[in-house]
């Protein structure tokens, strides 16, 4: 009777089990399609908006708010420290398709570090602002900072093009991109060897993190890194002062290749 | 009157700026860069006044819209109307440019005119009206209001040690109730004891129903006995003393103050649960003998009336807001909610209490919450982000960013320097007693020499018993370790000792003049423990630091300590202060955290000593043995910090 009526039933789904029908073969296909659309909608969004941001890194006071400014509107505008990030889009002037998102970061010993973490995924280029004028006393700091940013392990495996903007070039007493470039690989070439040798952080990664710099046994040259490296001079404040414009057409043009 | 009135974004663009009475236009950068990096970077944002060379800052933030408003007037003045000024010209300043700042974001800010001069000059001019206008009612009122309190809580204390039977029921309540107060409750918690206390105070509170009281006292002394009539007139000046600022603040309505001394007469509902509960006090005074353990009880029953009133209050808004609190809990999870102090305070205060757990200096908790609180107030959310999370990743960021060095932390690097220079680079220990100085300094020597610099240790511990011998067996086990032969034929360690009880500074002088002579590439100083309350010591260190000007100056601490840790670096660096001759004092440089693995993540102590001193943690002890040196990995002790 009842034991009966359930057995057809029974043997039927194992049946269907055993041989899927069409009907299940075609459930299984389409999650199939749905899943691999979804896979390559990931990546094209990925590879699409990952990194259209160009950051303006470097040490306290050296004119990253200032060359912000000047770079979006063109007017000059008093600045004080920054204590957090500001970002806008940025439109290379003669190019249509151009455009980047400009991010100045702070400065700050505290800050700089972490908002670095947080934007460096996104970087597609970094500008290196250094103060010229107080360059020589501030080497060692500028150096420092310079082989955080270079040895990290994000910015290694993206390798972004990598402008140094020596600024302030309005003041007679500044140095010139040359010299600075001199001074910053003899700086790094000592770093390498000093921070490799500091003691290993608490939970065991090393503080200069596994990256050589550059090759071992030659002396550091900018040329040594992955990623393509130059040096420009510039003027955030501009030599007419602040009704004037600011020069810094290689900045403008470096930022129209990289777009 | 004002030096300054500066509005910028957090971005660090000037929108607006307004130069007072002195000067030249880059006045206002200077003061207001070293209030950023003093106060707002490094979390001191409790109190938001500062002082800078001669002028004092005023700051507010604006979190919603990422604005900072600062004020700069100088330190000699007292002008008591900056506060409402900055609240005004906020308010202000916030509605005018809503637009930009919600519409347009940053390119608002730099395209944007802010032409609020108008505005801010009429606001001024309120300001500095209200605050003429104001001054001589202030005092007025103030004084009368003070001289009331003292007379009648005078009265009160003399009535309740007097005990009264043949006065009304509702009289001998109330001098039970105050005898109560004033003598041992026992502070048992149950919500009777405490109810009526709390209903005593808020009786005391009320001067109108005491002086009702008083009246009815005193009217039926009167008819008692004719001896205490001359009592009456004094409680009657003081009465009317006392009348005088109730009719003052009520202004004319007398009716309004009659209704008043109705309800009290009458039992009105403030009363109420008053009169619910007080048999229950009532009897149980009778049965106990109050006065044995008095200084005791009056303590906690203060505390616990205290804690009753604010929780009395807070109840029956917590009933209102029971269905409204849900509500709202919805509305923050879905749309956009600016977060109130009353929202952040219960979160705080867990964060707090779980820092202090964690071995966090108690009153370095307390200043890092409210500076916490500070930069969040009026933040919006965004979707899905509860305020425990929120306030959570700012108490992160806040921490990491107090670890995070100020400056460059690169010893190998200097010492390259110093030895470009052909001088030694001198390092100085200090630190109380016991807490690895030694042994780090053993530790450091052996990482100097293994990256190849020649060290001289300086015994300058001439008190303690076996300091010498100690520093001595360690050179010669790093003498084994690291042979004259691997080196090039150098000794790379070696001890200058001039035995014990002679003048520390004075050895050390020597030291570097010898490690100079033979070209040692690195002086390592070892002082002798010292309690930071022992003046002398203290002086004794000051006066070796200020003659030798070491390069670095570490202090060694533990971080077992805990709130000791705050008094001695504060210590530490006033002493080094107050016997320096210099104009810039030397103070410490860094400091050496020791027995970092005694603590399993009970690691509060790195915050307390960075927030006092804002100097590096420049080294980490974590054992005994020569290895046992690290560098300070600031995420992983944050995270280890914030772990429940």
């Amino acid at each position: 009777g009842m034991a009966g009526g359930l057995e057809p039933h029974l043997e039927a789904l194992r049946r269907e089990l055993r041989a899927p029908g069409p009907a299940l073969l075609s459930v299984l296909l389409a999650l199939l399609a749905v899943a691999i659309t979804f896979l390559i909608w990931r990546f094209v969004q990925g590879r699409r908006s990952s990194r259209k941001a160009v950051l303006l890194l470097g040490l306290c006071d050296a004119g990253k708010t200032l060359l912000f400014a000047r770079l979006l509107t063109g007017k000059y505008r008093d600045t004080q420290t920054s204590i957090t990030d500001s970002s806008a889009v940025y439109r290379v002037s003669n190019d249509k398709s151009g455009n980047v998102t400009l991010i100045d970061l702070p400065g700050h010993e505290s800050l700089r570090l972490q908002f670095l973490e947080r934007f460096k995924a996104a970087a597609r280029a970094i500008v290196f602002v250094v103060d010229s004028v107080a360059f020589q006393r501030e080497v060692k700091d500028v150096a420092e900072f310079l082989y955080q940013v270079l040895v990290d392990s994000t910015v290694l495996k993206n390798a972004p093009a990598l402008l140094i903007a020596c600024n302030k070039q309005d003041v007679t007493m500044a140095k010139s991109a040359k010299l600075i470039q001199q001074q910053l690989e003899k700086e790094l070439n000592t770093l390498r060897v000093t921070r490799s040798a500091a003691p290993t952080s608490l939970d065991g990664s090393a503080t200069g993190g596994p990256a050589q710099l550059g090759k071992k046994g030659k002396d550091f040259d900018f040329s040594q890194l992955p990623m393509r490296v130059e040096f420009v001079e510039c003027s955030a404040r501009g030599s007419k002062g602040e009704e004037g414009d600011a020069d810094f057409e290689g900045l403008e043009k470096w930022l129209a290749k990289v777009a | 009157m004002l030096d300054f009135f500066t509005i910028f974004s957090k971005g660090g663009l000037v929108l607006w700026c307004f130069q007072g009475v002195r000067g030249p236009a880059a006045a206002a950068t200077a003061p207001v860069n070293a209030l950023i990096r003093s106060v707002l970077l490094q979390e001191r944002g409790g109190n938001n006044s500062f002082t800078h060379e001669a002028l004092t800052l005023k700051y507010k933030l604006d979190n919603q819209f990422e604005l900072v408003f600062v004020v700069g007037f100088q330190k000699i003045l007292t002008l008591t109307y900056v506060d409402k000024l900055i609240d005004d010209v906020h308010k202000e300043f916030r509605d005018k440019y809503r637009n930009e700042f919600q519409q347009k974001g940053t390119l608002g800010l730099l395209n944007g005119t802010f032409d609020f001069k108008d505005d801010f000059m009429r606001l001024l001019r309120d300001a500095e009206e209200s605050s003429k206008v104001r001054a001589p009612t202030v005092m007025k009122t103030f004084e009368q209001s003070l001289k009331s309190q003292k007379t009648v809580k005078c009265m009160i204390e003399t009535r309740g040690e007097k005990p009264k039977e043949k006065v009304k029921n509702k009289k001998n309540k109330g001098s039970k109730k105050e005898g109560t107060e004033a003598v041992a409750a026992p502070g048992k918690a149950s919500a009777g004891d405490k109810q009526p206390s709390a209903a005593g105070e808020r009786e005391e509170l009320t001067k109108d129903e005491i002086l009702q009281k008083n009246r009815e006292e005193f009217f039926k002394r009167h008819m008692k006995a004719g001896e205490k009539s001359s009592k009456s007139p004094k409680p009657e000046a003081q009465k009317e003393k006392g009348k005088k600022p109730r009719v003052w603040d009520l202004g004319n309505s007398n009716a309004k103050v009659l209704d008043y001394s109705n309800s009290a007469t009458n039992g009105s509902a403030e009363a109420c649960p008053v009169e619910e509960f007080d048999p229950d006090t009532a009897l149980g005074d009778r049965n106990r003998e109050p006065g044995r353990l008095y200084d005791l009880e009056y303590e906690s029953d203060d505390e616990a009336e205290g804690e009753k009133v604010i929780q009395n209050p807070s109840k029956p808004s917590a009933k209102k807001g029971g269905l409204g609190g849900m509500f709202g809990m919805l509305k923050g999870l879905v749309g956009s909610k600016s977060l109130t102090r009353e929202d952040m305070d219960p979160v705080l205060e867990k964060m707090k209490d779980h820092l202090i757990a964690k071995n966090v200096a108690a009153e370095i908790a307390v200043q890092l919450c409210e500076s916490v609180a500070k930069k969040l107030e009026g933040k919006v959310m965004g979707t899905f982000t509860t305020v425990t999370s929120t306030v959570k990743q700012a108490l992160q960021e806040a921490l990491v960013q107090i670890l995070q060095p100020q400056r460059r932390v690169d010893v190998l690097r200097d010492v390259m320097d110093a030895q470009r220079h052909r001088r030694p680079y001198v390092v100085t220990f200090c630190g109380v007693n016991g807490v690895g100085k030694s042994t780090n300094l053993a530790k450091i020597s052996f990482w100097l020499i293994e990256n190849g610099f020649s060290v001289l240790i300086a015994a300058c511990d001439t008190f303690r018993a076996g300091a010498v011998e100690q520093l001595r067996t360690h050179t010669r086990r790093l003498n084994a370790l690291h042979p004259p032969e691997s080196h090039g034929g150098r000794t790379m360690v070696q001890l200058y000792e001039k035995g014990y009880g002679k003048d520390a500074a004075g050895i050390a002088m020597e030291a570097i003049s010898y490690a100079r002579n033979q070209g040692f590439d690195v002086v390592l100083v070892d002082t002798a423990g010292r309690m930071q309350d022992n003046a002398p010591l203290m002086t004794a260190l000051a006066k070796l630091i200020a003659v030798n000007a070491p390069d670095l100056v570490l202090f060694v601490g533990e971080a077992l300590v805990g709130n000791e840790a705050v008094d001695q670096l504060v210590k530490f660096n006033k002493a080094l202060a107050d016997h320096s001759m210099a104009q810039t004092p030397r103070l410490i440089d860094g400091i050496v955290l020791t027995k970092f693995d005694t603590i399993d993540d009970k690691v509060g102590a790195a915050i307390s000593m960075t927030y006092i001193t804002s100097k590096p943690i420049v080294f980490v002890g974590t054992g005994q043995t020569y290895c046992d040196l690290r560098s300070l990995n600031a995420k992983a002790v944050v995270a280890a910090l914030m772990k429940a």
